[in-house]
């Protein structure tokens, strides 16, 4: 396996940093009105300005012609607005960026534009200063230099291959290989994202079960009062919608593999009839009375930390020990290092070749915005990322413009958001709480656990500032 | 906590349904699982709901539900009042604008009681007017429920009285409602014929906003038909009459028509312009998220067609969102259905969790039975593909049921040839 070599080629832009910007203009209902300096500054500022009166004109505008910039006056909906021109800008020719415009923008709205990877909310009147400070913004990004994407060697096909050569994971290679030919039971252990059905699917391809079936089963998708059936199987009648007699995922894995996903995610009751199966290799169909023998190889995965599970009562003991045989401990995407630029390459190609392009290079700009992203998805959110990158990009380098809006908003070096300075304390604080919601998934009880104030106060300051 | 594991908590009342629909609406996913590799399985029985959160929004949907019985009752009353005075069309007026209400907020079954109410009244006066306007709301509602036959009945029977009554309008809109009504059960010379003695009744009185919705229709009825060119023909005279009236929703209506009609052309780059202009439009009047749910799911049915997955799940995940957060339920369940498709398409046996869910939202919310056949249909197909011969076909036969029980014949002969297919 190759290092990424770091020689530049040609600029990966197209464009140069000396032509215009093109910049389209959307009134809003009011009419040009708030916009009416833009034209003056047009020229001076080296933008290509068009004019469209209201969304539907502009939409068309969009869909006709490679746009830069797209400046939006928002109105009394701005929240609703805002979001809908983040949509309509995705996969919009040239991947314009968004500057917003209100005529007195909240700090909740400037939050949630940088949420969105807006790249700026200006107050009206529009102020010359300001713009300029924008479009330098727009026009540092044509200058990206694109790096080849360094070959990787994978020893499976597309979907399930493992790809990587960091510590971190020579380590799981290793501990893969010692389990491999055994048929012991293996809980996979990591964040979501990281791999953990990839794992047990190499598992079971090196593992003495490999010519019977790998059946995987994601305890965390599948209804409650479904899950059991699903496992287990049922007659026909069983139950209201038993419409035919169903085998179940034990079964069908007879001979193979049974990979569990989401473990932590199953009932304590369905717990113990695991806990069963595993221990007497006999299961029950729902409404069926007769014991089935089954032989198969069990492997579990998790992103939880069963040990509290255990501790809080969700999870058996006994189960656990019965899974846990061998751990393997998943690393996350951060903690791996240069295998990044291998999975980028890897599924670049992969992608490049399911929607019929080319892709061969990422620019310098690119690659340092994923190397700065937190990847609280891991590997799954950069598998996302680099799709999304491989279906618009138009030439053989990705580039950030291909990059989703959040990502790009986490550019190094956007200066700040008041201008000229550094953010007030209420600001400073206002962004933190948005970012722990974003985290929390908006749930107030949980943000305010790690905020550690009391919810009602989090509740106070949110409204104070308009999140 | 789960929202399926709240929901078994939630008694199934009529007085508790604004609660089931806050229930809903307030569900969040948790980042955690969004990204887990139950991620791409996440439906709303999965997300998460607070209790604190949803004491918090108890008071406001308290209101709104307690401003809307308010309506109704008000409504009675005046009523009654105009009942007591003599004036029989003003009792059939208030009737009629409480029926209005609940049919604006969805709760068809409800507006079609209040309907019926006002029609016995409307049936003794000597004015027709009041009748016509009746039986017509009568028609709209039997239509957006599924009751063809009944709806048919209305339309007739408010076109009998229109006419009589020299009511241009009543005429015109009883022949569209008649149109539809064929259209709905692929009666393709039928609705052909109510939507053309529609035209020609709108091109003597110079109504635009009717002359560009009878081409809409009769654009989509030359799609159904195949005659391509003609639909589009007919879609362009509707936008030339839509658009100097700045007919918002009229206008996303005929672009998401148009959308579907280069789809079928083999033309997804103007089709998908079509639909994000149609989205545009939308936002010009008071947001209608029922119909922006209808563009997004036609753009994602584009994007699912082209083999580009990951955009169609990103635009019915957007339009998910979307339902949630404004109550749309069945919008809700033609999202689930459609990416319980898009599993199948990708050869992911794991997708029935979509059509269950979508199933388990059509029980719980009694919604109209044409969307729980269309589900089951759906749901055979993708059991057809993912190696599920017995369950495809008691899927299958229980959408053929419900189309039969609603008299949609087109749809029962589609489904019965899916079950033949099935036994070759």
């Amino acid at each position: 396996m190759t290092r990424p070599t770091q020689e530049t080629t040609a600029p990966a832009s197209p464009r140069a940093p000396t032509e215009a910007v093109r910049v389209l203009a959307v009134g809003g209902e009011a009419g040009p009105g708030p916009l009416q300096s833009l034209r003056q500054w047009a020229a001076e500022l080296k933008v290509e300005l068009e004019w469209a009166a209201d969304l539907p004109r502009a939409t068309r505008l969009l869909a006709g012609g490679q746009w830069d910039l797209v400046l939006a006056v928002l109105g009394d909906r701005s929240d609703e607005e805002l979001t809908w021109w983040v949509d309509a800008l995705r996969g919009a020719p040239g991947g314009p960026r968004l500057i917003a415009l209100a005529d007195r923008p909240s700090m909740g709205l400037a939050l949630r534009a940088e949420k969105l990877g807006v790249l700026d909310v200006l107050a009206l009147p529009l102020k010359r200063e300001a713009l300029a400070t924008a479009l330098a913004r727009v026009r540092s990004a044509v200058t990206e230099v694109a790096v080849p994407l360094p070959p990787v060697e994978v020893d499976a096909d597309g979907h399930y291959a493992l790809v990587g050569q960091s510590p971190a994971m020579l380590d799981v290679y290793k501990l893969m290989a010692r389990v491999a030919h055994s048929t012991a039971t293996v809980l996979v252990q990591g964040e979501s994202g990281t791999g953990k059905e990839v794992v047990a699917r190499t598992i079971h391809q090196h593992g003495p079960a490999a010519t019977g079936a790998f059946v995987a089963v994601n305890c965390a998708a599948i209804p409650e009062n479904l899950l059991e059936s699903e496992l287990f199987g049922h007659e026909k009648g069983a139950f209201t919608g038993a419409v035919a007699r169903k085998i179940g995922r034990f079964e069908q894995a007879a001979g193979g593999t049974l990979f569990l996903d989401e473990i932590a995610d199953m009932s304590l009751a369905l717990q113990a009839k695991i806990l069963r199966a595993v221990q007497e290799r006999e299961i029950e169909r729902v409404g069926g009375g007769e014991p089935i023998p089954v032989t198969v190889r069990l492997i579990a995965a998790t992103n939880r930390d069963l040990q509290t599970a255990i501790a809080q009562g969700r999870f058996r003991e006994d189960l656990y020990y019965r899974l846990a045989v061998v751990t393997i401990q998943l690393p996350r995407l951060i903690d791996r290092g240069d295998d990044l630029l291998l999975l980028i390459a890897h599924f670049a190609r992969q992608f490049a070749q399911r929607y019929g392009k080319r892709i061969e290079a990422l620019s310098d700009r690119a690659l340092e915005l994923l190397r700065h992203h937190q990847w609280v998805g891991n590997v799954r959110e950069l598998r996302n990322v680099i799709e999304r990158a491989a279906i618009v990009a138009t030439d053989a380098t990705l580039r950030t413009e291909h990059l989703p809006d959040e990502l790009r908003a986490e550019e190094p070096g956007v200066p700040e958001r008041t201008a000229g300075g550094l953010p007030t304390l209420a600001e400073a604080e206002a962004r933190h709480i948005a970012r722990v919601l974003a985290h929390t998934g908006g749930q107030i009880g949980a943000a305010a656990d790690v905020l550690g104030i009391h919810r009602n106060t989090l509740t106070r300051k949110m409204k104070e500032y308009g999140l | 906590m789960r929202v399926e594991q709240a929901l078994r908590l939630l008694p199934n009342l009529e007085a508790l349904m604004p609660l089931r629909g806050l229930l809903l609406s307030s569900a969040r996913p948790d980042e955690r699982v969004q990204w887990g590799s139950g991620g791409p399985y996440l439906t709303i029985g999965k997300r998460d709901v607070e209790p604190g959160e949803l004491t918090r929004r108890v008071g406001p949907v308290l209101a709104v539900v307690t401003e809307h019985i308010g309506a109704l009752y008000r409504a009675y009353v005046e009523a009654l009042e105009a009942q007591e005075r003599g004036e029989p069309t003003s009792a059939v007026t208030a009737l009629l604008g409480a029926g209005r209400r609940e049919e604006h907020v969805g709760r068809l079954e409800q507006a079609s009681a209040w309907y019926e109410v006002a029609l016995a009244l409307a049936e003794g006066l000597q004015d027709r007017r009041p009748e016509v306007e009746t039986l017509l709301a009568c028609g709209r509602v039997c239509l957006a429920h599924g009751w063809y036959a009944e709806g048919g009945r209305h339309y007739q029977r408010a076109l009998v009285l229109a006419e009589a009554g020299f009511d241009q309008a009543g005429a015109i809109d009883a022949c569209i409602g008649l149109g539809g009504v064929a259209f709905e059960r692929a009666e393709w010379a039928g609705a052909q014929a109510w939507y053309s003695r529609a035209l020609r009744l709108v091109e003597a009185g110079g109504d635009g906003l009717r002359l560009g919705r009878i081409e809409h229709q009769l654009g989509l009825l030359a799609r159904r038909q195949g005659d391509l060119a003609r639909a589009g023909e007919h879609l362009r005279r509707a936008r030339e009459c839509l658009e100097p009236l700045s007919a918002g929703h009229e206008m996303a209506r005929v672009l998401d028509a148009q959308g579907e009609l280069d789809a079928a052309l083999g033309r997804p780059g103007p089709a998908a312009e079509a639909f994000r202009e149609a989205l545009a439009w939308v936002r010009r009047d008071e947001h209608d998220p029922g119909l922006d749910i209808t563009i997004r799911l036609h753009l994602a049915e584009l994007l699912l067609d082209t083999g580009r997955w990951l955009e169609a799940e990103e635009e019915m995940r957007r339009g998910e969102q979307l339902a949630i957060t404004s109550n749309q339920t069945r919008g809700l369940v033609r999202i689930y259905t459609l990416l319980g498709t898009l599993r199948g398409r990708q050869g992911d046996e794991t997708g029935f969790v979509f059509f269950e869910q979508a199933i388990a939202l059509c029980r719980a919310l009694e919604g109209p039975p044409i969307d729980e056949a269309r589900v089951y249909d759906a749901y055979g197909l993708f059991r057809q593909s993912c190696g599920g011969p017995d369950e495809a076909r008691a899927y299958l036969e229980r959408a053929r049921e419900i189309f039969r029980s609603l008299g949609v014949d087109a749809e029962v002969e589609r489904v019965e040839a899916e079950l033949q297919a099935l036994s070759a």
